[in-house]
């Protein structure tokens, strides 16, 4: 597989998207830990007793009561940050998710035999080489496909002559056009 | 009053495709959900262990719970940032990673299409929507060259035919019109 920097296409990835990706993601997870720690802290700052006794029973019991306490504050760190990173995973994801979703609906539209305009992207979206790529294949159909008809109207220019000369013109023609059209295996 | 004509719609903008946004979606969670499970498996298993300890031995210059934990806190949910934010960057690199092995393979397909080759499935990888995706550039492909291959087939019958030229006539004006649909 050769890369598309190496065929004159930028590449599918930009860096910059996958460190902003990165950074996105190490901001989120550090929110979620920083979420947990403040639950945590308020939930283990409440003041021990003064007396020995009563020192001593808070912290024999105190693990028991941590116990679901520890358990909802990971469970509310587990939903906020799958939350979070499900929304990032949405927001950044789509734009490689998105250019794929539009090629799509071109390919469609050109095995529906409907005329294909140009594929554009948007600015910030990734994969932009898929779109030169395809501009590129479309681009040498329709030149291909000129010259064949550009050969035979040749052919055809030759109507003022008599029958015979015109059909071998036109043999010739096809001949050339059937040669330019091995090309494609 | 002439009514205007339609405008064409504006192509929808979709930013959710579930077939490739869903599993990182998936693959993210568990990564956050095994973080949690396990932070919390060892911090209650510390936390049992220590304050016991703590009240056995008696160290009391603590004002509260917290005092006691600090620093063993502090280390776990270190860990637990550092593992759950390593695993996920490990897991955007693999993604990036499919994406350029899938997505360079289709280009590579769209290129040499352009050269000509258009038999050559594209083998865009084995993961889910790329393979898909692969898929659907090898029928668009596969159905120009069945095009180009049939109106070949058919430029070459007509040049070694012997036919009337009435018929010709009508094959060839047929011929310009089939080669006129590939790629509209």
């Amino acid at each position: 597989m050769t890369r598309p920097e190496e065929a004159g296409y930028g590449p599918l990835i930009h860096r910059r998207y996958l460190f902003g990706l990165l950074l996105r993601l190490c901001v989120n997870f550090a929110g979620g830990v920083g979420i947990l720690f403040v639950i945590l802290y308020f939930a283990l700052s409440r003041p021990l007793p003064v007396e020995y006794a009563g020192i001593f029973h808070a912290l024999r019991n105190l693990s028991p009561f941590l116990r679901p306490i520890l358990a909802v504050s990971v469970l509310v760190y587990a939903l906020l940050a799958c939350g979070s990173t499900s929304a990032l995973c949405v927001y950044v994801l789509h734009k490689v998710a998105g250019p794929l979703y539009r090629m799509e609906l071109v390919l469609d539209q050109y095995r529906s035999g409907a005329p294909t305009r140009t594929v554009s992207f948007r600015n910030n979206d990734q994969i932009q080489p898929l779109a030169q790529a395809f501009n590129q294949w479309i681009g040498t159909l329709r030149r291909d496909r000129h010259r064949w008809l550009a050969t035979m109207k040749d052919a055809e220019r030759h109507f003022l002559q008599d029958e015979a000369t015109r059909r071998v013109k036109m043999e010739e023609a096809l001949r050339k056009v059937a040669e330019d059209m091995a090309r494609y295996h | 009053m002439k009514t205007p004509p339609p405008r064409p719609s504006p192509s929808r903008i979709r930013y959710v495709s579930p077939r490739f946004q869903g599993p990182a979606v998936l693959a993210f969670t568990v990564i956050i959900v095994i973080g949690g499970a396990i932070f919390w498996k060892l911090v209650d298993g510390e936390f049992r262990r220590i304050f016991p300890l703590t009240a056995i031995q008696g160290h009391y210059t603590f004002d509260s719970a917290y005092d006691i934990v600090r620093d063993l806190l502090a280390w776990h949910l270190a860990g637990l940032f550092i593992g759950v934010f390593l695993a996920g960057s490990a897991l955007v690199l693999l993604l990036v990673a499919v994406t350029r092995h899938g997505i360079g393979k289709v280009v590579d397909s769209l290129r040499a299409s352009a050269d000509g080759d258009l038999s050559t499935p594209t083998g865009a990888g084995s993961i889910g929507e790329f393979d898909r995706f692969g898929e659907k550039i090898d029928a668009v492909r596969s159905d120009t060259l069945a095009s180009v291959l049939t109106i070949r087939s058919e430029v070459t019958s007509l040049a070694s035919s012997g036919i009337s030229p009435e018929e010709f006539r009508l094959r060839w004006d047929e011929l310009k019109h089939r080669i006129r649909r590939i790629a509209p």
